[in-house]
């Protein structure tokens, strides 16, 4: 049963994915883009990852969408369109190279797979991670003071002079 | 407990205290002096804190993800003094945005903690935070004066340093999974268990090992991933860019000394890999940085290309590291030793280059000629700078570039010396130059070009380090030794 | 052969390939942005993957993503603070003057 969603879902994935790069219309790319991330969201559910499904829904479906469709309105690039630059050619060499150097790897690599079933639900076990004992407390510090830079930063760069 | 761990984070904590001080400050106080007045006092009650560190046995805290060691808190210290210099060094330059001066204060400090949890870091997580921290603060800094120029180099800095990241990200994705573990120690302690293969039979910790390369390349701005300096270089506020060139890089190379030679330096047949890997590294990036500074007109462009030949020398040592077996320690002191001397000579060279063009406002070295008699102290800096920078005595460049070359043939690569040291005779060409239009050219003008005294005490302390690193070197070469003290080795 | 590691390992390659991609050969800035956004999301499946199969006890995959997640809202968040700014000065919606991936 998970096997049929994951072939489904990896389909519309590179599909999303790929109407992003070569759509003409920068609009329907930034559609794309979210179902792109809905399909994220739903890989995750095939592994096991609940909370971090719902982290992707709210955090990439619901904002980073919208501020990338806001960016796109209040640039006025939509009646440009979303032509290729120059360097097509020779991006698609090197792309196609790291895509199969990539897959390679990953194929030819034994790695320690763990005979383990996942632990579910996940969302006590990812509090513990973060603030427990033994925890990455420090990361998560480092991450407010992230955000009070971006927030700095963003307000600098979008007020008038 | 872990809450008792935060009190060796004293330093970082106390500059996060001065970076909201000087953003609350900032909405009541319309006298914005006084602003850099309490950043500076914040880094100087960090660096004490820092020095008070200085010597106490190494330990590892908040479960495994932050080191408190001898290396660390060199780089601490370090970045601390630069962040100070530039923040003397903006003193005049703050007057082109002064409705944000507050935020641009703040954003420097913030950078600072950034680059001090990067060079602390001791796990994958925590580094490609801390990375990210020092990083969104540059790009926003990089865009600071909003015009044209401006905002074309933080948008160029942005995209590529997040693709940058992401490639960094996805070799940490690498490592992490095949060994199931994101501290270095473990890593380390994991790959020493393994049988003895070679690199070519584990494909993924190879692609990985060599995506973490070109991740932190381009954070060092090494071949072939220097493509951003000189546009953003050029379009940075001068502070930032000197900002950018010291701190940034030197942030890069703590890292991947701290990354390669903790984690992944254990077994012989992984450290010489990555030790030719950078050895082949450091010879095509001197050589197209010397090359290109060469035909450029404009000194920030030109710096720009200098430093980047300078990484190209800097990595000689990183293959140094990767090539020694056993307790040698040589190649990681040479290292450090020159980041410190690459620290205050490319800053004492910027902060000059500030003084000028505050006055004249351009950046032509053609703009430059007859500074030698319009403003003689800056031009004397500057020449002196820009002869340590060539590596010429009596200063901190040639005993750098001495200390890490000796090194370097002591442990088999004499081939990468020689190129090096073809690539320095190379250099004095173009350093020369600006040298020569200072003081033969013919002045526009007889006016003098004046400079704020935040600015020369700014200029005066890199002089006067640049001297001392290179007339008596022996008290730094020893702290040099001692900060390869890590956690673990 | 049914679906494991190796096959959201291939899935994650793929989409990281196609970010960059866009990366290398747009030249709009905002899509280059959404580009970039592909290769975070990509990198986070491998991330969870290597959660769920290697460590799925410990779920160090799951956090670090939860970390990759915040710092590209962030990113995203400067980044089209700088695209608004560098569209203010230059009073121009031409892409070829938009177009800044030229090295």
């Amino acid at each position: 049963m998970f096997d049929i969603i994951f072939w489904v879902l990896a389909a519309v994935a590179v599909g999303a994915a790929l109407a992003v790069v070569l759509l003409r219309d920068i609009f329907r790319a930034a559609l794309s883009l979210v179902l792109l991330f809905l399909t994220v969201a739903g890989i995750y559910v095939t592994l096991y990852a609940d909370f971090l499904a719902v982290v992707q829904v709210l955090i990439y479906v619901g904002a980073i969408s919208i501020l990338i469709i806001v960016a796109i309105m209040l640039t006025r690039e939509v009646w440009h369109g979303n032509p290729p630059g120059r360097l097509r050619i020779p991006a698609l060499i090197v792309c196609l190279l790291l895509a199969v150097t990539l897959i390679f790897t990953v194929m030819s690599t034994q790695w320690l797979v763990s005979g383990e079933s996942p632990k579910t639900p996940t969302t006590m076990a990812i509090g513990e991670g973060l603030f427990g004992r033994g925890g990455f407390l420090l990361p998560v510090e480092i991450t407010a003071v992230l955000l009070l830079a971006a927030v700095l930063g963003a307000i600098v760069l979008i007020r008038e002079k | 407990m872990e809450i008792g761990d935060f009190r060796l984070l004293a330093p970082e904590i106390s500059l996060l205290g001065c970076v909201l001080l000087v953003i609350l400050l900032d909405l009541f106080i319309k006298q914005k002096r006084i602003l850099a007045t309490v950043s500076i006092a914040g880094l100087i009650v960090s660096a004490g804190f820092t020095l008070v560190m200085w010597g106490t046995p190494p330990v590892v805290i908040l479960s495994r993800t932050l080191a408190v060691d001898a290396f660390a808190l060199f780089f601490k210290f370090l970045f601390l003094v630069v962040a100070a210099l530039i923040i003397l060094a903006s003193q005049d330059y703050v007057n082109k945005f002064e409705r944000f001066q507050g935020e641009y204060y703040a954003l420097v400090l913030i950078s600072a903690v950034g680059m001090m949890l990067l060079a602390a870091a001791t796990d994958l997580i925590a580094i490609y935070v801390a990375l990210e921290l020092s990083g969104i603060s540059l790009y926003v800094l990089v865009g600071f004066l909003k015009d044209q120029k401006s905002s074309e180099a933080g948008l160029k800095f942005l995209l590529l340093g997040a693709v940058a990241s992401a490639v960094l990200l996805y070799g940490m994705t690498l490592v992490f999974g095949f060994t199931g573990r994101t501290c270095l120690m473990c890593i380390a302690d994991f790959l020493q268990g393994m049988p003895a293969t070679g690199i070519l039979d584990n494909l993924a910790l190879l692609l990985g090992l060599i995506l973490l390369v070109a991740g932190f390349g381009f954070k060092i701005a090494c071949f072939p991933f220097q493509m951003w300096v000189p546009d953003v270089y050029e379009g940075a506020p001068t502070p930032i860019t000197a900002y950018l060139s010291v701190a940034s890089k030197v942030a890069g190379f703590a890292v991947i000394l701290r990354v390669f030679f903790v984690a992944l330096g254990a077994p012989d047949w992984m450290s010489l890999n990555w030790g030719m890997l950078f050895a082949i590294l450091s010879a095509i990036t001197m050589t197209v940085g010397n090359i290109v500074a060469i035909v450029q007109s404009n000194i920030k462009r030109m710096l720009g290309y200098s430093s980047i030949a300078q990484a190209g020398y800097l990595l000689v040592g990183l293959a140094t590291v990767g090539m020694a077996t056993g307790s040698d320690t040589s190649g990681q002191s040479g290292l450090i030793f020159f980041l410190m001397s690459y620290a205050v000579t490319n800053l004492g060279a910027f902060i000059a280059v500030i003084a000028i063009s505050n006055k004249i406002d351009s950046d032509a070295i053609d703009d430059y000629a007859g500074m030698g008699r319009q403003a003689s102290l800056l031009a004397v800096a500057l020449t002196f700078c820009l002869i340590s920078l060539i590596g010429l005595p009596p200063t901190a460049g040639l005993i750098a570039k001495i200390y890490i070359f000796s090194g370097a043939v002591r442990h088999g690569l004499l081939w990468l010396v020689i190129v090096a040291v073809v690539n320095s005779c190379i250099s004095a060409f173009y350093y020369l130059r600006v040298v020569k239009v200072m003081w033969l050219g013919v002045p526009p003008s007889k006016e003098k070009v004046p400079s704020s005294w935040a600015l020369r005490t700014a200029l005066a302390v890199c002089c006067l380090l640049v001297l001392l690193l290179g007339v008596v070197p022996g008290s730094f070469v020893s702290i040099a030794e001692t900060a390869t003290r890590f956690f673990g080795s | 052969m049914s679906v494991g590691l190796e096959h959201y390992l291939a899935l994650s390659a793929v989409l990281f390939s196609i970010g960059l991609y866009g990366v290398l050969a747009k030249r709009n800035a905002v899509v280059i942005l959404m580009c970039i956004e592909i290769m975070l999301n990509a990198v986070n499946i491998s991330l969870v993957t290597f959660s769920r199969y290697v460590v799925p006890l410990l779920l160090t995959g799951q956090i670090f993503a939860i970390f990759v997640i915040v710092v590209a809202a962030a990113e995203a968040a400067v980044g089209i603070a700088i695209i608004i700014a560098i569209y203010r000065s230059r009073q121009s919606v031409d892409v070829d003057k938009f177009d800044l991936m030229k090295w």
